[in-house]
């Protein structure tokens, strides 16, 4: 009987799930109301019962009720999942109306960590909790970017392309290649969040120190991030968001670059000032006394092409999100579906997402089983850019075409003078028109030819769970969650005709893979108060497998058709390249305990231990323990502060505990392998020209000895409210240390060439403080609330490897070598150079220096600083940080009536950035490709040596373009006004009539105007950990303008 | 109470089987790779030998053109027989490695080095596999014995090369602890006993082209034996004795190819002259890694389609060019007098300026090493000027040529997976019978019989005099040029004291192997690295883009005492904590 009960529930969810079927209960007349919700209007499935008795009521979808009362002392208590329970005693009143509070407050008191909830009052760990409402104010789709400046502690990066995830980073940097956090998504542990939809978060919390992190144990060092998605409430709702709106390119570089007429009056100049004579082959004999613009040029209507303006364009995103919610005691859904649309500012660059999501949970047994599950699913399709490097469209448009090349051909007839190619009208302009074009190809054709290249992803990320009540206060959770990914992309590589260098053959490929993982926990919890002290235990199992996959690719050459209906693998006619992978993945188990006590709710204490063991460690050493422990102490609770009203709360804190990282280690690093190969190891040894035999040759080097890199975390804060609640600060310092920090020690080359085995050998320490600020008051109808918070952290390597005192790291400056040098006692990423002392004035000034290679009036001077007497590798030094001395976000809320402004601010101070693009258009000899305007107008010459850039000259050396130095470091700082967001919410009277219970609608602007005395596009700039900062054409972030809509039925 | 402990014994169950199966859980093998007891068999080990020959071309587990099998820059570069070319910016790494003010930091040297030792560590991991899959009886002694001989020979070479570079060189062998071997001890023995295993371990037959003979381990070691030790007398009984029953490889006879012009045709790549060429092979499904990736900067860049479609470097200088004047009477000036008489080159024109060519006698050989404006270049038409080059003002008038393959070669021998069609089959020559003979001749010079030394040098002069060889005009009838070429007169001049046969020695191997990777090598060999490239440096500088400030030999360069070697990568004295000590 009971079973086919619980079948017909089941039965019943699943429809609901389908219909949004509400479920409505009716009683006497005695007392009515109706219950709204901030922001939302009408709530209805609100319980509403008469305390200490079986009377009760549900609202219905007006959010109306009524029930029958006993008198004049009853008192009704108004409850509804997701909202704070409020009790009013009735006395005489026949109607009662009530506003709940919104779930964002109602969460605040209560913080899901994981394996445990706890009230956030009870918290003895740093943990910070994100506003969600705040998170989906900026519209990008991405939960990454959105994290920017919202909690502290946490530094946030991210570059303008659309669908991009952010690069995120909890308390600074705590491993040299593995410092994502830990994202927990519905109790399954991902490295990926780019699919969740921001729409369906219910909860995001950033669990920082040792005290709330370890019981995550081995993926924990570099932070946990928690997120539940949410889960329905009472009754029914349904609601639709709509954002729409345009990223805006602006000039970009447009002013900073020369036109084609300028361009030979630079190399005028450079004849000058280098003594030179020639006959250029476009401008002319030097011997004439000015440039003369090649007859090509004119004939083809003597433009001078803006490469910004014609690779960007206003790009325009558009985004839907339904939500469909409901549910009453035993069964709550949630069904989100969200299709965010988005482009790029460079051409053919998108990115769509469809993303969907079933929860739901019931209550069977008489409340003692709940089983519910979660799932989210993604489709994502895009055209993805690169970004950062040589090559990428902001590089190559910006720094490397010059004006003088047309995008297209418009002229008569010209046979190209660098390529075969007969140019007639519409034809694709390239460096192949004349020589000394430069070398870049032309990014318009480029991004048109590949308009039709994909990529695509689908996801699912899901749990499914269920928690028995075995006693009173003991509870067995057992949750199976996983995630399955399978990904698809294919690619044209076009023949062409218009460059100096031309792709002679054209190629297709294409790839896929697919990968999955899983994890089951099993955990008992036991939760009990006895009199003063209340004691929360949890124990646990866990096994996960991550890394499950293949990947397969294969290309083809020499397509007879560039038809896009013809381009699969069948239909090439040579075989470039055929290859797959079969990943090995990683196998973890772990055994959870965690006590937390508390007495009289002053004085907390929480014990954590953690044992997990790794594949990828060798037998011996694949277990690690990881213990935590944390205590914090109420004294605003304490009789002696009882008086001071203007104290609302003040705790103490302290924590200490390790966390586990195994991130950076490969799956194969304890073997020793070997591979076939026949490009690395293969050779032609029958002489037959056109094939090789396969050889072999030791691939990777094992160490069966790694052990995990432990991170020892100190943590001391306090928190505090005052002024009822009017005014928060929360305040944190921390210490962390890493030790036995994995490292991949370059060998000696005379050791072979073999990937080398990660080994435990450096230790890293990061201290710092984080801060939050908040204030929230009201003035009659005007409302008013500011946040504030800030992140410090100071990063240093302690040590990398016995006889290392430092490693060398690129990002995308190989042309002079790496900027960056990671050395023991410095920040790990430090830009390493000559220091940079300005020019040579004279010869005079150039005999009294210490002797420098290629030394010359006009070009830079470098800083002798082992005073030698000469400037050597070895007069090197740190030349900057690409870290900030802090971050900072400022979120200002104001409403009034229906009216409310939303502006937030993001900053960060004190970070150096290596503007690699001096090197490409401040120095003529950095290939012949587009030029800035102050070299032509503001560079040293003899009659204005104050100038500050270097003396245009097609001398390439030690002394001009040759070197890693100074004069391309700058200031990073910027502040941006990162949202500004004005909306109105259309009143109750007008809506009623409607039958709509909100409305709101709203226009935005998303990074209006940004601070910053960096002169590159942006100063917000990422790269990898050993090697950021680092401006090599950085793919900016725009003005965009958006208008949207909130609709709650 | 029933449902409670059924509940609780569910969990446990539960708990145990999760954690029963640990173990088990955690250990998981590697997929994709194979592991050392795989590689034990004949096969295994076969493979782990191409692995050793891979890396000839200079690329191992990357593709590279920094440390070219070649000697583009170490070697041809350095002795200034040719320009970076190209213009300023592009590779900036070889500017100074030419105006001799490179740094240790020198990213050219750093691979240079690490792709050497990665080939001795595979040469060293074949002799172990071998040994130990021999001592379990998977092979047998005589595939051991061919195998090791293999590994060693190359394992010397490696190691002579690096020598060359550095001659402060850790030597490793198989026994050791490759990261506590420093390089203060003198290693010169160690590599001649690691060719003399080659010598006295392998037949001159082993069946495939590209697999290191007896031949050519007696022609490596000979080289080893003049260049590190001036071991004439014994290079002279190892060269002998290759002239006379030297093959190929393959097993079969090795000589001079008739003309001197289809020798550098990539189907002619293992021709009777090639004692020993590196196999590079295109369209092989390795993406060009096999093919000439190293050579792949090397072509012209020449307006309306350049052979190889890129990029400009390694453009001849003026002074390797003048080297080619003859007299009237066929003979080369041994004095650097050459110089006086430069030949005419098209600097400062454009295409479309009238041009008269040099009418003057040249070496045909000239024509086949260097593109130049009025000559033609293969099936790709006559060099038309400044249009072939990337900035004449930069890098001069000339192109490289030996490497270039022909235009109906396009596609077929280059290779089609890259960006480029300069990755080709053209294998680079190591060893040319010619060179053999110019050795040997050196050799006998050394050991005063000039006579000797005469007739092999004419024997070269006699193939560059066969007139099929020589460039001709579109008529296939006319030659390009005004060429003339003879024998050295059987008395007299210069071939009357040993320091004259000298200089025609050193001239000869300048006209017969420019542009192929020996020059800076024999320079060093003759002791000549110093004066004779500072006498050229003094010429070269005088010219347009040689004297111009801005253009790379910045007008100063002056090569020193110490110059004569590289210096050893400060990376790698970094890695090793000091055991690795700088050179100079």
């Amino acid at each position: 009987m009971q079973i086919s009960t619980n079948a017909k529930r089941f039965a019943l969810f699943v429809f609901s799930m389908v219909l949004s079927v509400g479920i409505l209960f009716g009683q006497e007349r005695t007392i009515t109301g109706r219950v709204t919700a901030e922001e939302e209007g009408p709530l209805p499935g609100v319980n509403v019962t008469v305390q200490g008795t079986t009377i009760g009521a549900i609202t219905d979808i007006n959010g109306s009720y009524s029930l029958r009362v006993p008198g004049p002392d009853a008192v009704l208590v108004f409850s509804s999942i997701g909202y704070v329970t409020q009790s009013v005693t009735v006395g005489s009143q026949a109607t009662i109306d009530l506003v709940l509070v919104s779930d964002v407050q109602a969460l605040q008191e209560v913080v899901v960590t994981g394996y445990t909830t706890q009230r956030r009052r009870d918290l003895t760990g740093a943990v910070g909790v994100v506003e969600t409402a705040e998170l989906t104010a900026v519209p990008t789709g991405q939960l990454t970017s959105q994290l920017q400046g919202r909690a502290s502690g946490v530094t946030v990066i991210g570059d303008g392309r659309p669908g991009q995830a952010a690069k995120v980073r909890i308390r600074g940097l705590a491993s040299f290649e593995s410092n994502s956090p830990l994202y927990i998504v519905d109790g399954v542990p991902t490295t990926d969040i780019s699919f969740l939809n921001p729409n369906d978060v219910e909860t995001m919390v950033v669990l920082k120190d040792a005290g709330a992190a370890s019981v995550y144990g081995s993926r924990a060092s570099n932070g946990v991030i928690v997120v539940n998605t949410k889960k329905g409430g009472s009754g029914v709702k349904v609601t639709y968001d709509l954002y729409t709106g345009w990223s805006l390119p602006g000039p970009g570089a447009t002013e900073d670059v020369l036109t084609a007429e300028e361009y030979g009056e630079l190399i005028w100049l450079i004849y000058d000032n280098d003594g030179t004579s020639e006959n250029h082959p476009v401008y002319g004999p030097s011997s004439n006394p000015s440039p003369t613009m090649p007859q090509w040029w004119i004939d083809n209507g003597s433009v001078s092409t803006d490469w910004w303006d014609e690779v960007t364009d206003p790009a325009l995103k558009m985004n839907h999100d339904v939500t469909l919610s409901g549910g009453n005691e035993n069964a709550r859904f949630f069904a989100g579906f969200g299709y965010l649309d988005e482009n790029g500012i460079v051409l053919y660059n998108y990115s769509k997402r469809a993303r969907g999501r079933f929860n739901s949970e019931f209550t069977i047994l008489k409340d003692r089983i709940k089983v519910g599950e979660n799932l989210t699913m993604q489709y994502y399709r895009g055209r993805g850019v690169g970004n950062l490097g040589e090559g990428s469209p902001i590089n190559s448009t910006t720094y490397r075409l010059q004006s003088i090349i047309p995008v297209k051909w418009s002229g008569p007839d010209f046979p190209g003078q660098l390529s075969t190619h007969l140019w007639t009208a519409g034809d694709w302009g390239g460096t192949g028109i004349a020589p000394r074009l430069g070398n870049s190809g032309n990014t318009v054709a480029g991004l048109t030819r590949g308009k039709d290249d994909w990529g695509q992803n689908y996801n699912l990320l899901g749990n499914l769970y269920v928690d028995i009540k075995i006693l009173n206060g003991l509870n067995f959770r057992s949750n199976f969650g996983g995630g399955f990914g399978s990904g698809w992309g294919l690619g044209f590589g076009w023949a062409t005709y218009e460059n100096a260098e031309n792709t002679n053959t054209n190629s297709f490929s294409e790839n896929s893979n697919w990968g999955a993982n899983w994890i089951w926990t099993n955990q008992l919890t036991f939760d009990r108060v006895f009199g003063d002290h209340k004691i929360t235990a949890v124990a646990g199992y866990e096994a996960v497998k991550t890394g499950i996959g293949r990947y397969m690719s294969g290309a083809r050459g020499n397509y007879f058709s560039t038809d896009v209906s013809y381009r699969t693998l069948s239909n090439g006619a040579s075989i470039n390249s055929v290859s797959s992978s079969f990943y090995t993945p990683t196998a973890l188990v772990s055994i959870i305990g965690k006590v937390d006590y508390g007495f009289r709710n002053k004085y907390l204490f929480s014990a954590t231990i953690r044992r997990d063991g790794s594949s990828k460690f060798g037998p011996d050493t694949r277990y690690g323990v990881f213990p935590a422990f944390s205590g914090a102490w109420r004294i605003s609770d304490e009789p002696f502060l009882e008086g001071l009203t203007w104290l609302s709360d003040l705790k103490i804190r302290g924590s200490w505990g390790m966390m586990g990282n195994q991130g950076a280690l490969d799956t194969q690093n304890q073997y020793s392998l070997y591979t076939s190969s026949v490009s690395t190891a293969g050779y032609d040894v029958a002489g037959t020209y056109t094939s090789a035999v396969t050889g072999y040759r030791p691939s990777r080097i094992g160490n069966p000895n790694a052990k995990w890199e432990t991170n020892v975390t100190t943590d001391v804060g306090f928190e505090t409210t005052l002024f009822n609640d009017r005014l928060s600060f929360v305040f944190d310092w921390f210490l962390k240390q890493t030790k036995d920090l994995l490292f991949r020690v370059e060998r000696p080359a005379q050791a072979g060439n073999a990937t080398a085995p990660y080994i435990n050998i450096a230790e890293m320490e990061n201290k710092g403080f984080d801060l939050e600020l908040g204030y929230r008051d009201n003035f009659g109808d005007l409302g008013f609330s500011a946040n504030f918070n800030v992140t410090h952290y100071k990063n240093k390597i302690i040590s990398i490897a016995e006889g290392y005192d430092y490693f060398d790291y690129g990002g995308g400056t190989t042309r002079i070598g790496a900027a960056h040098r990671n050395i023991v006692g410095e920040e790990m990423s430090s830009f390493y150079g000559y220091e940079y002392l300005g020019l040579f004035q004279s010869d005079a000034d150039v005999d009294a220096h210490a002797t420098q290679t290629g030394a010359a009036p006009g070009f830079l001077k470098f800083a002798d600083t082992d005073g030698d007497g000469e400037i050597t590798p070895d007069d090197r030094k740190i030349i900057g940080s690409p870290h900030p001395d802090f971050t900072y976000g400022l979120n200002l809320d104001l409403s009034y009536k229906g009216v409310d402004l939303n502006a937030y601010f993001y900053g960060s101070q004190g970070n150096d950035i290596f503007n690699w693009n001096k090197w490409w258009i401040e120095f003529f000899p950095s290939f012949q490709g587009q030029k800035a305007k102050s070299l032509l107008y503001d560079s040293w010459t003899t009659a204005t040596p104050e100038n500050t850039v270097p003396k245009a000259s097609n001398t390439s050396n030690f002394s001009t373009n040759g070197q890693v130095n100074g004069y391309y470091m700058e200031d990073g700082s910027f502040l941006k006004l990162k949202n500004l967001q004005l909306g109105y919410t259309i009143p109750q009277s007008v809506l009623s009539k409607i039958n709509v219970k909100s409305l709101r609608v709203y226009v935005q602007t998303v990074n209006l105007f940004t601070l910053t005395k960096y002169s590159g596009l942006d100063p917000e700039l990422g790269g990898d950990d050993r090697a950021f900062g680092a401006d090599t054409g950085n793919y900016p972030n725009v003005k965009q303008i958006v208008f949207g809509l909130n609709l709650t039925l | 109470m029933k449902r409670n402990y059924l509940i609780i014994i569910i969990t446990v169950a539960v708990l145990g089987i999760v954690g029963a199966c640990k173990e088990d859980f955690l250990n998981i093998t590697p997929n994709g790779s194979l592991d050392a007891s795989v590689m034990g068999s004949a096969e295994g080990i076969d493979g782990l030998v191409i692995g050793c020959y891979a890396v000839l071309d200079g690329t191992a587990n990357y593709t590279t053109w920094e440390s070219a099998g070649s000697n583009w820059v170490f070697s041809e570069i350095r002795a200034v027989i040719a320009n970076k070319g190209t213009d300023a910016g592009d590779q900036p790494a070889i500017n100074p490695l030419q105006s001799y003010t490179e740094e240790s930091t020198n990213s050219y040297i750093n691979t240079q080095w690490v792709t050497l030792y990665e080939a001795i560590s595979r040469c060293n991991n074949v002799i172990l596999v071998a040994g130990k899959s021999l001592e379990s009886g998977k092979i047998t002694q005589a595939k051991h014995d061919i195998f090791v001989a293999q590994a060693k020979a190359l394992r010397g070479f490696y190691h002579h090369k690096a020598w060359l570079m550095w001659e402060d060189i850790p030597y490793i062998d198989e026994t050791m602890d490759p990261t506590e071997v420093g390089n203060t001890t003198d290693v010169r023995a160690n590599i001649i006993a690691d060719l003399q295993a080659g010598v006295s371990g392998l037949p001159n037959d082993m069946d495939q082209i590209g697999r290191w003979n007896k031949t050519v381990c007696q022609v490596m070691l000979a080289k080893a034996m003049m260049d590190m030790n001036h071991d004439y007398a014994g290079a002279l009984t190892l060269l002998n004795e290759v002239k006379t029953s030297g093959t190929r490889p393959d097993g079969t006879s090795i000589g001079l190819h008739p003309t001197y012009g289809d020798l550098f045709e990539i189907t002619n790549r293992n021709t009777e002259e090639n004692v020993y060429t590196v196999q590079y092979s295109v369209n092989d499904g390795a993406g060009s890694a096999n093919a000439g990736y190293p050579e792949i900067l090397n072509f012209p860049y020449k307006a309306g389609g350049s052979p190889g479609g890129c990029c400009g470097f390694f453009q001849p200088t003026q002074e390797f060019v003048n080297s080619f004047r003859t007299t009237a009477a066929g003979l080369p000036y041994l004095d650097g007098s050459y110089n006086t008489l430069p030949v005419v080159s098209d600097q400062g024109l454009t295409p479309a300026d009238a041009f008269t060519e040099d009418a003057g006698p040249l070496d045909p050989r000239l024509d086949w090493a260097v593109g130049r404006r009025g000559i033609p270049y293969f099936d790709w038409g006559e060099v038309t000027g400044s249009d072939w080059v990337r900035d004449q003002s930069y890098a001069g008038p000339y192109s490289n040529k030996k490497q270039v393959y022909k235009k109906s070669e396009e596609r077929v021998l280059t290779d089609v997976t890259n960006w480029t069609n300069g990755v080709t089959a053209n294998g680079y020559r190591m060893i040319r019978f010619a060179d053999v003979l110019l050795l040997l001749a050196e050799c006998q010079i050394e050991t005063n019989d000039l006579a000797g030394a005469r007739t092999n040098i004419n024997l070269v002069r006699a193939r560059a005099a066969n007139p099929d060889g020589w460039v001709k005009e579109a008529d296939g009838v006319t030659n390009a040029a005004n060429y003339v070429i003879s024998e050295y007169p059987t008395t007299g001049y210069p071939f009357d004291s040993q320091a004259n046969a000298r200089l025609a020695l050193y001239m000869e191997r300048k006209l017969e192997l420019g542009m192929e990777g020996h020059r800076w090598w024999d320079l060093k060999r003759w002791g000549l690295a110093v004066t004779e490239t500072n006498r050229v440096l003094d010429y070269e500088t005088t010219t347009p883009w040689g004297s111009n400030g801005a253009a790379y030999i910045q007008g100063t360069a002056r090569v020193g005492a110490e110059d004569v070697t590289y210096p050893v990568p400060q990376r790698q004295i970094d890695l090793m904590g000091g055991l690795i000590v700088q050179n100079r």
